[in-house]
């Protein structure tokens, strides 16, 4: 997180720092800060004390008040950064370490606005072509070509994503799967959310070949406050895994876009509760995660559209959204960037429920694309994000089978090359950064270079 | 109606399971069947009707789990 320190150095300091024609720097205020990342291009300026007229209270602005900026009376602000995952210590043992440190504020991003739900699309898919370097991928043979690709969703329309790309899409009728009670034929199922997810998926692998698990159509029987399509899902995965081990092990690649999750609390057990999904490693959904991770798949999860500037109105959690399998170790959990590489301002931010780091990488939403919800509406959502990278995964899974880059591995390669949005590598906005192709490329070649 | 996990023989079926658990097919959702969640544990999953969890023999080593609503990520509302 990126902070404001307010110090109250010796006093020629003050003096020099307020003085405009005394050109003062970062080091000359404080050389070092523990556990701070102070940014040293950042000029210190000098924060005048309000005094209060004789008499007066000393800690009311509401009052006739002058600003001093005396030697005595001011102090100097600096710019810094702290590591999410060390702020609330760090923010309690800096005053106590340094007798000189006033205070740690907070230095929130100022951007002119967000995108946020409702607004136009920020260019096009052929701009996020452009942007995941199809090109590039496509002349190293990365084009998704014997790929399965998994799209877990309300079903896909194969016509309609043909329509608007004019290109062949193929679906994998045999391994695809419906829920119970869920009619339809792979590949022919109403233009909607699964078909924007799909189109999103084939941006970077337009090869691949799809399974469609049309899960978020299903209604199961029920009734209760505890029914719910979150078993459809452990069902849909536990087929997957047959498809799996299905696969040859030398040539083993299965990649899994989810673009869905659980909105609310209250469609769960209390957290501590041991049936509790949200915040629990051993619920049957997040084991049935970790055992196809563990088998070879790639499992990508959107992050969620709960984000603190312009959150979905359905989100319930009162902090911490990415919960579950969003938050599981072993996905990749996919925040959203607009094409300009700002995040939405929907995009849920971390910490993760089962595991803090989260989400991992950001990658492009908010653009015209598939016009699954009309020709003026953009494929928008983390749900949008989530496939894009997935269409990354795929891509690279053509030439770089589970065998040869693990899962882990190549979730780690995304994190390591993206592009970073804060100075220390990580944080609760954008995860590592923005999925950077060119990079995963350079670091591909290398690999291969030290193989042969 | 809830999910419910039970450990049980390799290749087990619907009908083991329920006989284990001592369910009858009203309190069971057969449509779902059985879902083998971890083949190295041989862990399965069903759907049981929420009163029939309060009848099952706690010796019968079950785990009871939300079966929560799941909804797509977009486009935000």
């Amino acid at each position: 997180m990126r902070v404001l320190i307010q110090l109250r150095p010796a006093p020629d300091v003050v003096a020099a720092v307020a003085d405009p024609d005394v050109p003062t720097t970062t080091a000359d205020v404080a050389d070092d800060l523990p556990g701070v990342a102070l940014d040293r291009s950042f000029v210190p300026v000098a924060l005048p004390r309000p005094v209060p007229a004789a008499g007066g209270d000393p800690l009311s602005l509401s009052q006739a008040t002058t600003f001093s900026l005396s030697a005595e009376h001011a102090s100097v602000m600096l710019r810094g950064e702290i590591s999410d995952d060390e702020l609330s210590t760090r923010l309690s043992l800096l005053p106590a370490l340094r007798s000189d440190i006033v205070g740690v504020h907070a230095d929130p991003v100022i951007e002119s606005s967000l995108t946020c739900g409702g607004d136009a699309p920020v260019g096009d898919w052929h701009d996020v072509e452009r942007l995941m370097r199809v090109g590039d991928l496509r002349a190293e043979g990365l084009d998704g070509s014997g790929v399965a690709l998994a799209v877990v969703d309300t079903g896909v329309n194969a016509a309609h994503i043909r329509q608007r790309t004019g290109r062949e899409v193929t679906v994998d009728a045999g391994r695809s799967w419906n829920p119970d009670g869920v009619s339809g034929r792979p590949g022919e199922f109403r233009v909607d959310h699964g078909t924007m997810c799909a189109f999103d998926a084939l941006i970077s692998a337009p090869r691949a070949s799809l399974i469609d698990l049309p899960v978020l159509l299903s209604r199961r029987p029920g009734g209760s406050a505890m029914d719910g399509l979150l078993s459809d899902a452990v069902a849909a995965f536990a087929h997957l895994r047959t498809v799996l081990a299905a696969q040859p092990e030398a040539t083993r690649s299965l990649v899994i876009s989810n673009s869905w999750g659980s909105f609310s609390p209250r469609w769960d057990f209390p957290v501590g509760h041991p049936g509790n999904y949200s915040d629990n490693a051993a619920h049957p959904f997040n084991l049935i995660v970790s055992s196809l991770e563990q088998a070879g798949a790639d499992v990508l999860f959107a992050a969620g559209n709960c984000g603190r500037d312009c959150r979905d109105r359905r989100c319930a959690y009162p902090d911490r959204p990415i919960s579950g399998a969003n938050s599981h170790p072993r996905v990749l959990s996919v925040g959203g960037v607009d094409t300009s590489g700002a995040r939405v301002g929907y995009s849920s931010q971390g910490p993760g429920r089962l595991t803090p780091r989260k989400p991992d990488v950001c990658s492009y939403t908010h653009f015209s694309g598939s016009w699954a919800f009309g020709v003026d509406q953009p494929d928008s959502g983390t749900s949008t994000a989530c496939p894009v990278a997935a269409g990354l995964v795929a891509a690279i899974r053509t030439r770089w089978p589970a065998s040869r880059l693990s899962p882990a591995q190549l979730r780690a390669l995304l994190r390591r090359t993206a592009d970073e949005r804060g100075d220390l590598g990580f944080d609760y906005d954008y995860g590592y950064g923005v999925v950077n192709v060119a990079r995963v490329l350079s670091s591909l070649r290398r690999q291969e270079a030290r193989v042969a | 109606m809830v999910l419910l996990t039970v450990r049980l023989p390799s290749r087990a079926t619907l009908r083991q399971a329920m006989r284990r658990l001592g369910l009858s097919d009203e309190e069971v959702d057969l449509g779902y069947g059985l879902v083998l969640i971890d083949p190295g544990q041989d862990l399965y999953a069903l759907r049981v009707t929420e009163a029939a969890v309060a009848r099952i023999d706690p010796q019968a080593d079950y785990g009871l789990y939300a079966d929560p609503k799941i909804e797509p990520y977009g486009p935000p509302a």
